[in-house]
């Protein structure tokens, strides 16, 4: 308090002694900091930035959102595209592929747009001619296990491929096995994939 | 002729009635896997008659006039041609030096032979001419002669001409027509995985590739006159049906005329202008059709509904029509028979009621009421070549084949062989059995060939 009554002190004297000096005039004074505004001024800048910080953070926000949800969406279409097994000789739907297509159902009832083809497919052994009505038949329960939970009919095609593309080319039960499946093509929508609950 | 007044009269009540039988059977029997040899009216298993094959000499060939060249040649198709008609031992490997260039009937005698073959090639014009004669050793004479045109050895139907030539002398010793003069087509997969069909003579040779399609086309099938092929591809994604020339040109597809779904499994009938096929798709569009191809018109629906019938054959007289189905389980294809406009089908396999049983693939003798087709019918699981002989109402199946694998007979056109893929530890191929002597030969090996189909016999070109 005391120092600031000395600045303004010596600060009057000076402007006394110019006064009386032919000298050209002073300089106007450089305008009196109004300690209210500097602190708007400063107050403002604080807000900018924090303005800025708090942009960045909803962009990084909104970047990780986007980021979660197109990883929900690749997550989706993997999960539309998995593969499921059947028995020998047999089309009715296990119940570990049942698990998988109820996944199916909940992204395809959130996704209206998406079509897709669904592969039947058998093993070497049997008949081949049979085994083409056997690839048809797994496709049309898979096809009838989907619509079964209100999906419209037309948003899948069915064809059978028989044993003549197999996945594992051995003549085991392991290969076997992996060439008893159906398959899933996305034919329309694929850029329209909505994960579940969305 | 063919004795159909009695199945006409068996309707499906007899079916039940056979059914019932079987449902007996199984409940007083062992619940699961009944072995065929245990049903009763069934008989099952390797039995041949003990056939008797008469001995046939060939006597060298000789030549004239530029033949000479060719007259082993020729001589060397016509011996393997008759060895493969199985109806005689073939004795055609005796040193010249011994039975000279004459016919000694005293000398054929002696060596055990009942029929000689002697022939003479002629050169004539751009090809020559080849003298067959037929003589009956027993009663030392001349039985029968012809002369064959035979073009140059270059022109593709040479092979073809000489095979014509050793029908001739299968018809002259025994009255039946041969199979030499025909070819087998059939589909074969490569390395990238996609399959072709392809031909090949009855000997053998000629292995031909008749599409470029660079996808899946199989089953195929021969149309009545030899001219056509008939066979499915998947090259637009969905399989169709497609129709090609002998040379693979000139392809025409049939449209998808019953909405969307599976087309496969083609056959002609006797009549060469109908083909009938299969449709899988949605319940009330599936089944066996039959389409006009040629006049582009004439759907008719003859089965169908969700019961997944394939592999249709038709008699050789073209009433009846033999298919594959599985109506009674996905794991119990059956083989059933309908009348060839459609209406109630029976079945021709012996299906075991609520056990197992596994018959596909079947296909119409081109003689007689022999159907054959493949099952499963071992402890092992193991598929077998079987022939129902429908004289007996079905009841009868003979066993032809007992070692690997064995899928998807065809009927050659003497009515007497069968192709078929064989699974051996060496590999897949296309094998052919005698169904009266039952031998089986190969004829292509070590290759993944897939559902062969024999043509008919084949006639010389226009």
């Amino acid at each position: 308090m005391i120092v600031r009554r000395f600045f303004v002190t010596v600060f009057a004297a000076t402007l006394l002694v110019g006064a009386c000096g032919g000298d050209p005039p002073p300089p106007p004074p450089p305008p009196q900091p109004d300690q209210d505004s500097l602190q708007r001024y400063n107050d403002s800048v604080a807000a900018a930035e924090a303005e800025r910080r708090r942009q960045a953070e909803e962009e990084a926000r909104q970047r990780a959102a986007e980021a979660e949800r197109q990883r929900l969406i690749r997550e989706a279409r993997a999960t539309l595209e998995e593969m499921v097994f059947f028995d020998y000789d047999m089309s009715e739907i296990r119940p570990d592929a049942e698990t998988t297509l109820r996944a199916k159902v909940d992204i395809l009832r959130a996704s209206p747009q998406v079509q897709m083809r669904i592969e039947g497919h058998a093993d070497e052994r049997g008949s081949t001619e049979y085994n083409m009505a056997l690839g048809n038949r797994r496709a049309e329960s898979v096809r009838q296990f989907l619509t079964g939970f209100g999906l419209a009919e037309n948003r899948f095609e069915i064809v059978s491929f028989g044993e003549n593309r197999p996945l594992a080319q051995g003549s085991n039960e392991e290969s076997w096995a992996r060439n008893r499946r159906g398959q899933f093509v996305i034919t329309a929508g694929a850029n329209m994939i909505n994960p579940p609950g969305n | 002729m063919m004795g159909w007044g009695r199945k006409e009269n068996r309707g499906s009540r007899a079916v039940q009635a056979r059914l019932c039988v079987l449902v007996v059977l199984v409940s007083a029997g062992p619940v699961g896997l009944v072995a065929q040899e245990d049903l009763p009216g069934v008989e099952l298993g390797l039995f041949y008659a003990n056939t008797y094959l008469p001995a046939l000499a060939m006597q060298p060939f000789g030549g004239a006039f530029g033949g000479n060249e060719l007259a082993p040649q020729i001589e060397a198709i016509i011996g393997r041609d008759l060895r493969n008609s199985d109806r005689f031992e073939v004795l055609d490997s005796l040193p010249d030096a011994l039975v000279g260039d004459r016919v000694d009937y005293t000398l054929w005698d002696r060596l055990g032979a009942v029929w000689l073959v002697t022939g003479t090639v002629e050169g004539a014009g751009d090809g020559y001419v080849l003298l067959l004669e037929l003589h009956d050793v027993v009663y030392g004479e001349l039985r029968e002669q012809g002369r064959f045109r035979l073009p140059a050895a270059f022109d593709e139907d040479f092979r073809m001409a000489v095979h014509r030539a050793s029908d001739q002398v299968v018809t002259w010793a025994t009255g039946d027509p041969g199979m030499a003069a025909s070819r087998i087509t059939f589909s074969m997969r490569d390395n990238t995985g996609n399959e072709e069909v392809y031909v090949i003579d009855s000997d053998g040779e000629n292995l031909r590739r008749l599409t470029y399609n660079e996808d899946l086309s199989t089953s195929p099938t021969w149309s009545p006159d030899g001219g056509r092929i008939a066979f499915a591809s998947w090259k637009t994604g969905v399989p169709r049906i497609y129709e090609i020339g002998t040379d693979g040109g000139g392809e025409r597809m049939l449209p998808a005329v019953r909405g969307a779904g599976d087309y496969i499994t083609p056959t002609y009938h006797p009549d060469g202008q109908t083909l009938a096929f299969t449709v899988l798709g949605s319940d009330n569009q599936s089944g066996i059709f039959t389409y006009d191809l040629a006049q582009d018109c004439c759907l008719a629906f003859l089965s169908g509904g969700p019961w997944y019938d394939v592999s249709p054959t038709y008699s050789a007289d073209g009433r009846w029509l033999a298919f594959n189905t599985l109506r009674f389980g996905d794991n119990v294809p059956q083989v059933m028979m309908m009348p060839a406009e459609g209406g109630a089908a029976e079945t021709l396999s012996p299906y075991e009621y609520g056990g197992g049983g596994f018959y596909a693939a079947p296909d119409w003798s081109p003689h007689g009421d022999l159907v054959a087709f493949h099952g499963r019918i071992d402890r092992r699981g193991r598929y077998h070549i079987l022939v129902a002989n429908l004289e007996d109402g079905g009841r009868v199946l003979r066993q032809l084949t007992s070692e690997g694998n064995n899928e998807a007979p065809s009927w050659a056109p003497d009515g007497r062989h069968l192709v078929f893929v064989g699974e051996r530890s060496w590999g897949f191929g296309l094998m052919i059995a005698d169904v009266t002597t039952g031998r089986v030969r190969s004829l292509l090996g070590g290759r993944r060939v897939d559902l062969p189909d024999w043509s008919p016999a084949l006639p010389p070109p226009e």
